[in-house]
């Protein structure tokens, strides 16, 4: 499981990368998105196999999951949610304005 | 009530003001007026903070819901985070000023108080927190407020400018997190104070040296250093006047404040490596900032670029790590605030005079030679800048090489000499085409443009602080020396 999470850990970023690099502000904008989700899924990594019962229920001591990292993941979400959402309803004002989604062509600032 | 949750105040006056002026969207006088009136309260809360502090002469710590340090979220003011808080205020109260009486179609939409408040709520809450995972919420506040402001500006390059700085914003928050949890895997805990003591007790987690790397490229994309500051310029001048004037003086400082607490209390191990890094680009930042300042044919561009330099300065003060040194970069960061949001306020005022919306200076030359004020002001405000005094940039300027002096330091004193001049030269160029030479084409200009109250307080200021520095320099003095004892600001959050 651990041997499962690191690769797929290492997947998403090594994609996410790849795709933030694309010239296109839509596929650069997914790739954010993937690379969230890979940081997501290192923060679980953090504090995921510290034990395998759910916290907050009657537990044997020592036997308890550690609640933070997945506290943390929630607020995580949900900001990057909110994050992405606002950052495509941009990219819908951009792609309007420029009449492309080609981020050599969003200059208007350079000239 | 308790005088440690006046810690509170700041975060959540702003915060509820936003909310209720949110209410009040029908009715766009009392909402500016509320807006005000939050803002203020906000700003004599954070005076109550700072009041609290030195008081008490030790910091002031609100373990938030009554959980203990490591385990509930602290929120600390101590020396350095309660004056960074009260400059937030100062400058954010003449910011609602300045947007009340503004030109700008901006102010007059209904979401730009609140945003403005959730703004200023933002930047309070990711100074004064004691948690890392607190910071980065709040740094995402800070950052989706400022670009909504910006994305809604007049300025057609508005939306191109804040998608940039959204993106590269977001890329940084997403390091953050990446930092936040290789602390988490390798000390288990995310409170500042109680990192501080674990790292401290065990500097050799391999995931320790990532984290400082992360943090480090987050605080420099956040305060625009050099090889970082490539969206600066376009995001600060495509704002909005009156936010603008905020972005490139207070919000840059949270970057600032990060390599503070970083450099002092977080990752004392790896301080020198950090600061010969700061103190390299730094002074590349002070250099380039400069001469593309002294190249540029827009005011406010012109003022952005000013904003790489003097950061350069700060991340300089905070490189040579002396009590001294870190004073002088406190002094330095307060006064940088005051007189930036000022400039940037003064030349918004001359642009909303000018024929089309624009910062060119062949646009706007000679728009600012009939209004007396203005000219008075930018005068001041440019001497400010270059650190002549009576003006408060000579009192943060010569704590500097003092304190650079004092450790023989004279390679470095040489180059913010020379980039000190330059500063000198760009700002006195602007006064000159903008307030001296005769408009090319006259009568273009129109007759009314933002008020100039909001720039006059500041620079008032500016000039009292320049005669009268003694209390900021104590003030920061003691701040510096609270900073070079980390071991104050972690007893006062853990205990004993």
């Amino acid at each position: 499981m651990e041997f499962l999470t690191a690769l797929s850990i290492g997947a998403l970023f090594g994609i996410g990368i790849f795709q933030v690099l694309r010239r296109n502000l839509i596929r650069s904008a997914i790739g954010l998105i993937l690379l969230t989700n890979a940081v997501n899924l290192f923060l679980l990594s953090a504090g995921a196999y510290d034990g395998f019962v759910p916290a907050y229920v009657n537990a044997p001591p020592g036997t308890a999951s550690d609640a933070l990292p997945q506290a943390l993941i929630l607020t995580a979400i949900v900001i990057s949610m909110g994050a992405t959402a606002f950052m495509f309803a941009v990219m819908i004002v951009i792609s309007g304005r420029y009449r492309t989604s080609d981020a050599d062509q969003v200059n208007g600032l350079r000239q | 009530m308790n005088p440690s949750q006046l810690v509170l105040l700041p975060i959540l006056i702003p915060l509820t003001g936003g909310v209720v002026a949110l209410l009040l969207r029908s009715r766009p006088r009392l909402q500016r007026f509320w807006s005000l009136g939050a803002m203020t309260g906000a700003l004599a809360g954070s005076l109550a903070l700072f009041a609290e502090v030195w008081e008490r002469g030790a910091p002031v710590v609100c373990q938030v819901g009554g959980w203990p340090a490591p385990f509930g979220i602290a929120l600390v003011g101590d020396g350095l985070s309660a004056l960074f808080v009260v400059m937030t205020f100062i400058v954010m109260v003449t910011g609602v000023i300045y947007a009340m009486g503004s030109r700008d179609v901006v102010v007059r939409y209904p979401a730009f108080h609140p945003l403005f408040l959730s703004l200023a709520a933002g930047l309070a809450g990711a100074i004064l927190t004691g948690d890392l995972f607190t910071m980065y919420v709040f740094a995402e506040l800070l950052v989706i407020s400022g670009t909504m402001l910006t994305a809604a500006s007049d300025d057609p390059f508005g939306v191109e400018a804040a998608y940039k700085y959204y993106y590269m914003s977001l890329t940084a928050s997403f390091f953050m997190l990446l930092a936040i949890g290789c602390l988490y895997a390798a000390y288990g805990t995310l409170n500042m104070a109680d990192l501080a003591r674990r790292i401290a007790a065990d500097p050799s987690q391999p995931l320790l040296l990532p984290a400082v790397g992360l943090l480090t490229a987050v605080f420099m994309i956040k305060s625009a250093v050099f090889p970082f500051h490539f969206w600066q310029p376009d995001f600060h001048s495509a704002a909005p006047t009156a936010v603008s004037a905020m972005l490139s003086s207070v919000v840059v400082k949270f970057g600032v404040y990060g390599f503070f607490r970083m450099t002092t209390l977080l990752f004392v191990v790896h301080a020198p490596t950090i600061r010969s890094l700061l103190l390299v680009l730094g002074a590349a930042g002070i250099l380039f900032g400069g001469l593309s300042a002294a190249g540029t044919r827009n005011l406010k561009r012109m003022l952005a670029y000013s904003t790489i330099a003097q950061v350069g300065f700060i991340l300089v003060g905070i490189g040579w790590g002396t009590r001294m040194a870190l004073a002088a970069a406190v002094v330095f960061a307060v006064n940088h605030s005051m007189i930036k949001a000022a400039m940037l306020m003064l030349a918004g005022a001359v642009v909303s005079r000018a024929p089309v919306k624009s910062a060119a200076y062949n646009v706007i030359d000679g728009i600012g030679r009939p209004i007396f004020g203005a000219k008075l002001l930018f005068f001041l405000g440019g001497m400010g800048l270059a650190g002549i005094p009576p003006t408060n940039g000579f009192i943060g300027k010569m704590l500097l090489f003092r304190s650079g002096a004092a450790e023989d330091r004279f390679g470095m004193l040489v180059i913010i000499g020379a980039a000190g001049t330059l500063t000198l030269v760009y700002t006195m160029r602007a006064f000159q085409r903008v307030f001296w030479t005769p408009a090319s084409e006259e009568g273009l200009a129109k007759p009314v443009g933002d008020r100039l109250l909001a720039p006059a307080l500041l620079i008032g200021l500016v000039v009292l602080l320049g005669l009268w520095a003694e209390p900021l320099v104590r003030c920061a003095g003691d701040a510096a020396q609270w900073m070079t004892t980390p071991m104050v600001y972690v007893q006062a959050v853990l205990g004993g």
